[in-house]
């Protein structure tokens, strides 16, 4: 026993002596071959994505008839592990599907800025500041991502509320979520909030209601007080809708994924704060809450001043790796991805709306006519311009707010000294 | 290679033939034969070991090293630089790994109640209580089950508007958000891992009563010994090793093999409640790409690991030394 603790001692003398080298690896290997790029993603497996692909790659190969791409699917749970192994041995794909804010700029330094590939889509694309850090842009957008509050026009109906006219104030809000619960059973909110995902879209979609234009803007620049009473007024209403009933139950162990959407869509609750592409967005919701019944609102003014508007962003875009080979055949690959008659297709089969906004979507139905309408007024979202980590946070303390475990000031100070830390 | 030229260094002497005639001439033979021959005699066991020694090498101890070596760099701008203990001082001062941490200790303190119920119900089956054969391919069938699939069921049955609740008010009792409380996640995740690995332990049991004496337990049966007294005095002591080998099994099993429940049924919440280690690993590198603190993170995780290894093997061989 005691030469094996001897042993045990020597080898874990001899590891702990032997520091040197990189966890994030070396990042000059190339990767890829000759006449080949490797692209990674979570949409290519898709039927929904299958007609959109087909026409990026069509595009591609009249541009570079002698480069043979292959899509390779990853399942996106497990994408961001992956891509962090690939980039960490310098041996990853060449161009690779990313979503816009955290997931992107945590990753930047693998990336190869896309600037002067990309100038000719400047102007016809738009959502590029989610890809964007430092002032160098690494992805071309392909879909807009945010944060719309729907509702379903038939409860409303039930109740007695007019759907046409939505709740513009959060008194009147509280009310009509009050009324709907007692002519129709329904939760006014289906939250979902296991992985803590909740916080960031209530953030983003209410905090118009309660920040100034300015406020918004001076958060986006990454001027953030959170001392302030409205950053205060946010989270103190994340806790009034659940200590006043408002959140569908069993919040925290309800994933939004697609649990919380679920629950939108079996009309158990009136309201979800949902997405605009990918899942949990009206094409989604579309075979249980028809196009003409489900409805689209701005956040409800909570704090006088407020203008609110709709929270989107870049949703998802596809990024050039710094150890491509040819940087600008692989930029032209990202061209054909984005490119309007390919992002058409996107929007038309999987109702993505796409970073094209000169797309026509008037056969979408109201709610869809209804955000494309609000883009020209819509400001980045807010969650988005918080770090991975900080954002990580925020999902345990809401969970903890919601259980009552931590107080608004708490959970407030702690967050600030996450952001401040960068 | 002629048969009687092999391995000459592990045969035994030649002792003479018994029909007296002269041996034949070996010494001649072994005169002539090389000092490089001999040599290679000698490293003959070295050069058998080293395709095994290689792999141990290159697919274990490398990749432990460049993890530990790791875990003294830093991430992000810092990114291969050396930080000392930069890494572990962070670690210790995350409330979230000092959780993770208090979640081992936890499994631990519940690794009686592992043990007991796969124990009990083997002793049942042994003393054949009706319905046994079922009993047994029922209480194995969730070994063969994936963590994912059990995790999905359980997910299902403990929703909040589940199943469960809905007997629990069937009864007049409220609901229990058994997956959403912190104060009861982590307890209901170790009882659906204990409920979809029990069997394998019951069958470790099973094959300890096949060597138990059946006279003891007759001779206990004529004393008049009631049930607990016949597993407390006879059935307990005569299985003292198979229990203390299910007891290393299923905390190791538990320390290693729960991320799939926990990924699936709680996602580490509500609250960071259900972390363990390799959940924190995991969401270090992968989500908030961190490798240099995963890293170290896994460092810890080695030691507890090897900690607990070397109170296993000392267990055991005290075990062996009282059998």
């Amino acid at each position: 026993m005691k030469q094996r603790t001897v042993w045990s001692a020597v080898l874990v003398a001899t590891l702990a002596l032997a520091g040197c080298g990189s966890a994030g690896g070396s990042r000059s290997s190339p990767g890829g071959s000759e006449g080949k790029l490797v692209v990674w993603d979570w949409k290519s497996g898709e039927p929904t994505a299958a007609a959109y692909l087909q026409k990026a790659k069509a595009d591609f190969a009249r541009k570079h008839p002698d480069v043979t791409v292959e899509f390779v699917a990853q399942p996106f749970e497990q994408y961001y592990t992956l891509l962090g192994t690939a980039i960490q041995a310098g041996k990853g794909p060449d161009v690779m599907l990313f979503n816009g804010g955290g997931q992107i700029r945590d990753r930047a330094d693998a990336l190869l800025p896309l600037d002067d590939y990309l100038a000719e889509d400047r102007q016809r694309l738009t959502g590029w500041e989610a890809f964007t850090k430092d002032g160098k842009t690494y992805a071309g957008p392909v879909t807009l991502q945010g944060h719309p509050i729907y509702y379903n026009r038939t409860l409303y109906e039930k109740a007695g509320l007019d759907p046409a006219n939505p709740a513009t104030t959060w008194p009147q809000f509280v009310a009509n979520c009050a009324t709907l619960t007692k002519q129709t059973g329904a939760k006014c909110l289906a939250l979902g909030n296991k992985e803590g995902f909740g916080i960031q879209f209530f953030l983003s979609a209410f905090g118009t209601g309660v920040f100034t234009p300015q406020e918004q803007d001076d958060w986006i620049a990454g001027k953030r007080d959170w001392t302030s009473p409205h950053v205060k007024r946010i989270f103190a209403l994340w806790k009034e809708t659940q200590d006043a009933k408002l959140n569908s139950d069993g919040a925290n162990s309800t994933a939004m994924f697609n649990d919380s959407f679920a629950i939108f869509q079996s009309a158990k609750a009136a309201h979800v704060i949902g997405l605009m592409s990918d899942v949990g967005h009206w094409k989604d919701f579309s075979e249980f809450v028809t196009a003409e019944k489900l409805g689209v609102m701005r956040a409800p003014v909570v704090v006088p001043g407020a203008v609110p508007n709709l929270p989107f962003d870049g949703g998802i875009g596809y990024g050039v790796a710094k150890w491509t080979k040819d940087p600008k055949v692989a930029a032209d690959l990202v061209r054909s991805l984005t490119s309007t008659d390919a992002l058409k297709s996107f929007y038309a089969d999987a109702g993505a709306i796409a970073a094209d906004t000169t797309i026509d979507v008037s056969q979408g139905g109201p709610a869809v006519t209804t955000i494309v309408a609000d883009l020209k007024t819509g400001k980045p979202a807010l969650h988005v311009a918080l770090s991975s980590k900080t954002l990580d946070l925020m999902g345990r303390l809401s969970q903890q707010l919601l259980s009552g475990s931590v107080s608004v000031d708490e959970a407030v100070k702690q967050l600030a000294a996450s952001d401040q830390a960068g | 290679m002629p048969v009687d030229e092999a391995m000459p260094s592990v045969r035994p002497a030649p002792a003479g033939r018994t029909d007296g005639t002269p041996p034949r001439q070996r010494v001649p033979r072994d005169r002539a034969a090389p000092r490089g021959g001999r040599r290679a005699e000698r490293l003959a066991p070295y050069v058998l070991l080293a395709p095994a020694l290689l792999i141990l090498l290159l697919l274990r101890f490398w990749p432990l090293l460049l993890g530990v070596n790791f875990s003294f760099t830093g991430d992000g701008d810092r990114d291969g630089l050396m930080v000392g203990f930069d890494n572990y001082l962070e670690l210790f001062r995350d409330p979230l790994f000092r959780g993770a941490l208090r979640n081992v200790g936890l499994l631990v303190l519940l690794l009686p109640v592992a043990v007991a119920i796969p124990g009990l119900l083997a002793t049942f089956i042994y003393l054949r209580v009706p319905g046994h054969r079922l009993y047994r391919s029922v209480y194995f069938f969730p070994a063969v089950l994936s963590p994912v699939i059990v995790g999905a069921i359980f997910n299902l049955l403990l929703a909040f508007d589940g199943p469960f609740n809905a007997l629990l008010g069937g009864v007049g009792l409220g609901p229990v958000d058994w997956l959403g409380d912190p104060d009861v996640a982590m307890f209901v995740v170790v009882g659906v891992h204990i409920w979809a690995t029990f069997g394998m332990a019951l069958v470790v049991f099973l094959a300890g009563f096949a060597t138990l004496d059946a006279s003891l337990l007759d001779a206990a049966r004529v004393d008049g010994a009631s049930l607990p007294q016949t597993i407390r005095h006879v059935i307990v002591p005569s299985l003292s090793r198979t229990i203390q080998f299910v007891f290393v099994t299923t905390m190791i099993g538990m320390l290693t093999s729960m991320f799939g429940l926990l990924y699936v049924m709680t996602s580490g919440g509500p609250e960071g409640s259900t972390y363990l280690p390799e959940y924190y690993i995991w969401f270090q590198q992968g989500q908030l790409n961190r490798p240099a603190l995963a890293s170290a993170a896994s460092t810890v995780l080695f030691l507890i690991m090897l900690v607990v290894g070397l109170l296993q093997i000392s267990l055991l061989r005290r075990a062996v030394r009282e059998a």
